[in-house]
């Protein structure tokens, strides 16, 4: 059972799920009157092949702590391989937000059947409990504030050019 | 601008019990687009429909949101109601303020707010949702059934007796495919001819089924409902219009050396031939590769002796174009062959049994042909070497089946009660004969199926040894089986006069290649996939295309029938309507942006991606783009997230869509 | 120097391009002839598109030719004469990048005629074309180059490369990111990503950005903010990593032609080594139906799925 208690921090998560499985793996969740952080906001997809990474990196941009991204489980997928191909898609774009220097604590994927209730509840408990003792987000946010390009122009054929002027 | 009507259901108490709808609603009506917000006890029930589609018409609404339960509940429902009320049914959509909210969270104040988040979030995503049109699909009624063994035939006829026109196409030059190889079947022993034969004649005279023999699929495009199928007709040198089925040429052949395949090469046919006397049609063909005619232009003998004139040397093959509205495949299956290492296969063969090197180790469908009536030997158990019948009789089960080692892991399923059937068999026929059998597991689910197996024990006298054999060896004319007793925990040697391997089932050789042509799925055997293992057994994933008999796994005949039923029911369902209605979630590319990659085509599950060439005025090439086939499309969107110009877009979750509710949060 | 490498092939290999270049043009075996010919300051080179046989003396390989020209086949739509075969002079980087053009369905193989360039090298930067090739000139890809000598070309001379064993600097420095904690990396990259000025010629050099709308400028969503802002620059490179992995061969054209010096081709090179220890793929001379991205194995690794 969740207890309700204030935190001062708390995450922003967003949820992306495939209609088919995890969408009703929550749904089964709210039938049973499982317990679970109001953090989440759940985006449906008709499957996990739908999901385009650049979501993901909008969901940060856009403010998100933690990002969920949960599907069927191999070899359930209702459109036979959608979750096939999610798999490898983003087995490789986490590699490439981790090697950016996101913080892949942030970012997590499962599989969730229309069974899964509880699985379900865990998923998003797990992911809230851990992003709300890292913190909030800050990198995206405190790219968005920077307005202005702030590069420094120091390459030695520009500093040539200025220094011969 | 949008007139956004939002629809706060309080499901009794079960969200407003926990969600301030009266606060959701006010705090809604304030988004931009929003022209009317409110909240009502029962949004499902008819006055709460009644409301809807009332505030649709005096507040001219251009989309709708209801808050409510999830729209795996009641998206139907309302989407319903918004049609009646005159509005396209895709431009509502459901926030689940129930299941996600209310029931899910106890504080007042979180669950409020998360409700008007949610409610938002999809306020945000409606304005963007389009009209989107119902999508129908017209219905060809004929069906084409692939293969004409007992699957086959019995889909055939099943489909064709509910009025519907079927094309039945068999590779071989008649149908009956294995069942009528078979001499009496389990558990019943019944004679296999005698309960084949009649309905390969059923066939033959049914008006609804036009029957191609020795022909093959050659090509298949188009989509459930419409699939245009080009048979190739191969040239049988025997004109089928006049052939009386005399059998005239096959007396006269002077090549008359040729190996019969139908009875597992222990006999021999003329290069001229029917491949059994019961064969239907009852036309003979050409053997082109073994006839004199062919292979060096002297003979003739058959043109010669035939009365019609129906021997046509010249004869091509034909491609025939079939218009047809479903497809089943019921394309069996084939024997592991047991050779050292079978040709081109993954899977590992058995040097150590010696088949192919001692004649008298041999399969069982070599078997099959022996104890027959209608066989080589006249259903007299005779060694192949010489003649002599076997008073020992060895038989091995799990000959590839279940072998992981030898590549094949899975359960042949047929083979327990098979082996205990010619058990029964070989002591019907070989008094005073012994029979062995070793096996690791008796397999004997099935109706009459253990009794059948014990009765092989108990009343026949077969003895059954629990172990693996571990090499066949030729000692004089005798062959010394060497295995293991593991109930005993012995060696054992037998001297057998003859081996019977109960070797593994196989998908037929080229069903790769055949779901190629298809579009549908096979595993790693090459045996083909069902939609779903257990609630749709019989049907392909790619739509209009369905399974029947061992093409999709070891099955014996009363599966294999009862599955080619089942197909012919599925057939007969999608038939009972003239046209196919489906959801309008589908890809559609949009031709400008595309720059012909065809990623789309590579992740496609279904097949649906097809080559679309566009032309200028002049009808010169400009580029060729991808096209989705909109009754083909599944609606995952795996393309419209793999194409790098997102070039195709999947209507009903745009990324106009997703964005728009990324944004609102 | 001891490092130097020794370029003198290059001589023979340009007399055989233009003999060959000279002898299908004039033969009409191919319309035109894509490669590279001697520019104005000494020792420099461009590229350059033929169509008659006498020009043929106009074509060269030298250390100088860096470009990958598989890029004009799809995108110098208009220099490039239509309604017959091409003839390209391609080196291993260039040509691993054509094998995927080919396998995207951009190029077809029979109305292309490769010629191939056996390559020792060429240089990191055009600035002083005319510099020796060494151990320290040379491009950072050459360094780590397994293919130095093209195959499956309808044309390679006969010389054959000496080539130096030099430290890789890309793996080098991707292992040194690696080594970093995530905000280390994080605050690296926002330093590289902040002096993007967003002039995409990285985009424009590279063969396999061929769409002809980048998902980066549409405003209907806009999925990436365009304008030269970290935010939208992180976003930029983040999209363009994404979307060449398990396509780009590697030549590090993007990394060459940025302004601004930002080491762009690590990322996909960071991606390339993940997808070779992910599902054993990597960019090669074999013209494959699907990259690794457009298949699966219903036993891929999914350790980092729960």
């Amino acid at each position: 059972m969740h207890h309700t208690e204030k935190h001062n921090f708390e995450p922003k998560i967003i949820a992306f799920v495939c209609t088919w499985c995890t969408y009703a793996g929550a749904d089964l969740a709210g039938t049973s009157r499982m317990q679970y952080p109001a953090n989440v906001r759940v985006l449906k997809f008709p499957c996990t092949g739908r999901i385009d990474p650049v979501f993901i990196l909008k969901a940060f941009q856009q403010g998100a702590d933690g990002v969920l991204v949960s599907g069927c489980h191999p070899g359930d997928c209702h459109y036979i391989a959608g979750n096939f191909h999610a798999r490898r898609r983003f087995a490789a774009f986490r590699k490439l937000l981790e090697f950016v220097g996101v913080d892949l604590g942030r970012l997590q994927f499962s599989w969730v059947s229309a069974a899964e209730g509880g699985k379900w509840v865990e998923m998003v408990t797990d992911l809230t409990e851990r992003v709300r003792g890292m913190g909030p987000m800050q990198e995206f946010r405190e790219l968005a504030l920077e307005e202005q390009w702030s590069g420094a122009i120091d390459t030695p054929e520009l500093r040539e050019a200025y220094n011969s002027i | 601008m949008s007139r956004i009507g939002v629809f706060i259901c309080h499901c009794g108490e079960n969200i407003s019990r926990t969600v301030d709808v009266e606060r959701v609603a006010a705090q809604v009506g304030t988004l931009p687009g929003v022209a009317f917000s409110t909240d009502y006890k029962y949004m499902c029930s008819d006055p709460g429909q009644g409301l809807l589609k009332k505030a649709i018409q005096e507040q001219r609404l251009s989309h709708v949101v209801v808050a409510a339960c999830s729209p795996r509940m009641h998206e139907k429902t309302f989407r319903k109601a918004v049609e009646s009320a005159g509005l396209n049914p895709f431009l509502c959509e459901m926030a689940n303020i129930r299941e996600h909210c209310s029931w899910v969270h106890e504080d007042r104040e979180e669950a409020t707010q998360k409700a008007i988040e949610i409610v938002g979030m999809m306020v945000e995503r409606v304005k963007k949702n389009r009209v989107l049109p119902t999508i129908t699909v017209p219905v060809t009624k004929r069906s084409l059934v692939i293969g004409g063994g007992i699957a086959g035939i019995q889909a055939a006829l099943d489909i064709a007796d509910c009025g519907h026109e079927v094309v039945l196409v068999e590779r071989e030059p008649s149908i009956g495919g294995h069942m009528a190889q078979l001499s009496e079947t389990f558990p019943t022993l019944d004679c296999s001819q005698c309960i084949m034969t009649p309905k390969m004649v059923d066939v033959a005279n049914h008006p609804k089924i036009k029957l191609y023999t020795y022909a093959e699929i050659e090509h298949v495009e188009g989509y459930i409902g419409n699939f245009q199928v080009t048979v190739r007709k191969k040239a049988r040198s025997v004109d089928e219009d006049k052939c009386t089925g005399c059998g005239v040429c096959m007396t006269k052949c002077p090549q008359k050396k040729i190996p019969n395949t139908f009875d597992r090469n222990l006999g021999m046919r003329p290069a001229i031939y029917v491949p059994f006397p019961q064969a239907v049609p009852n036309t003979p063909v050409i053997d082109r590769e073994n006839c004199t005619k062919f292979k060096t232009g002297k003979c003739g003998v058959c043109q010669k002796v035939c009365g019609p004139g129906a021997v046509d040397y010249e004869q091509e093959d034909q491609l025939i174009v079939e218009p047809v509205g479903a497809i089943v495949v019921a394309t069996g299956f084939d024997l592991y062959s047991i050779e050292e290492k079978p040709k081109g296969s993954p899977i590992k063969g058995y040097g150590e049994f010696g088949h192919g090197k001692i004649p008298d180790v041999i399969d069982g469908m070599t078997f099959e042909r022996l104890a027959s009536a209608s066989g080589p030997t006249g259903g007299k158990i005779l060694r192949p070497s010489d003649g002599r019948e076997p008073k020992q009789i060895v038989f091995i089960q799990c000959v590839g089946s279940r072998a992981r080692e030898k590549g094949i892991s899975y359960c042949s399923k047929i083979c327990c009660m098979y082996t205990a059937k010619h058990t029964m068999l070989y002591h019907h026929k070989v008094h005073d004969g012994q029979a062995y059998v070793f096996f690791m597991d008796a397999r004997t689910p099935g109706k009459s199926y253990d009794e059948f197996w014990r009765r092989s024990i108990e009343e026949e006298e077969a003895v059954y040894i629990r172990g693996m054999v571990s090499r066949l060896y030729q000692k004089g004319d005798k062959i010394v089986v060497m295995g293991s007793d593991i109930a005993v925990g012995v060696q054992v040697e037998i001297e057998a006069d003859m081996v019977v391997l109960a070797t593994a089932v196989q998908p037929q050789k080229g069903a790769d290649t055949l779901a190629q042509k298809l579009g549908i799925s096979y595993d790693k055997y090459h045996f083909y996939s069902e939609a779903h293992a257990k609630l749709r057994p019989v049907e392909c994933a790619t739509a209009g295309i369905y399974l029947a008999g061992a093409c999709q796994g070891p099955k014996d005949i009363p599966d294999t029938v009862s599955q080619a039923s089942a197909a012919a029911a599925k057939v007969m369902t999608l038939f009972a309507k003239d046209k196919l209605e489906r959801e309008p979630i589908v890809a559609k590319v949009r031709e400008a942006g595309c720059v012909g990659c065809f990623y789309c085509r590579k992740v496609c599950p279904y097949g649906a991606v097809e080559e679309k060439e566009i032309r200028d005025r002049q009808g010169n090439l400009i580029k060729v783009v991808a096209y989705v086939n909109p009754g083909v499309c599944g609606g995952c969107g795996t393309c419209q997230a793999t194409c790098p110009s997102k070039s195709v877009e999947l209507d009903g979750y745009t990324d106009e869509q997703i964005v728009a509710m990324i944004e609102s949060l | 120097m001891t490092n130097s490498i020794d370029t003198s092939i290059y001589t023979a290999i340009t007399e055989a391009i233009q003999d060959e270049a000279r002898r299908i043009l004039s033969e009409r075996s191919v319309i035109a002839v894509v490669g590279y010919t001697a520019a104005r300051r000494k020792g420099s080179a461009q590229p350059v598109v033929i169509t008659q046989a006498d020009d043929a003396g106009k074509l060269i390989f030298s250390a100088a030719c860096v470009n990958n020209l598989a890029v004009y086949l799809t995108k110098a739509k208009k220099e490039i004469p239509k309604g017959g075969k091409i003839g390209i002079v391609v080196k291993g980087c260039d040509l691993k990048a054509l094998v995927g053009l080919l396998g995207e369905s951009q190029l077809k193989r029979e109305e292309l005629y490769l010629i191939g360039v056996p390559c020792a090298g060429v240089l990191a930067s055009t600035a002083q074309p005319a510099r020796e090739l060494t151990g320290d000139t040379i491009a950072p890809k050459c360094r780590e180059c397994d293919n130095h000598l093209p195959q499956g070309c309808d044309f390679v001379p006969d010389q054959r490369p000496v080539t130096l064993e030099l430290a890789g600097k890309y793996s080098a420095e991707i292992a040194r990111l690696e080594a970093m904690t995530p905000a280390e990396r994080w605050a690296y990259w926002k330093e590289q990503f902040k002096k993007c000025i967003k002039c995409y010629a990285c985009r424009q050099v590279c063969p396999f950005c061929f769409c002809e709308q980048c998902l980066c400028d549409r405003n209907k969503p806009q999925m990436v903010e365009t304008t030269p802002r970290p935010a939208g620059n992180t976003a930029w490179h983040i999209v363009r990593a994404m979307h060449l992995a398990g396509r780009c061969a590697g030549c590090a054209e993007c990394e060459r032609v940025c302004p601004m010096d930002i080491p762009l081709n690590l990322l996909n090179r960071k991606m390339a080594k993940e997808l070779k220890e992910l599902y054993d793929y990597e960019a090669g001379f074999e013209v494959r139906e699907k990259g690794p991205l457009a298949m699966y194995d219903e036993k891929d690794d999914q350790s980092f799925i729960k």
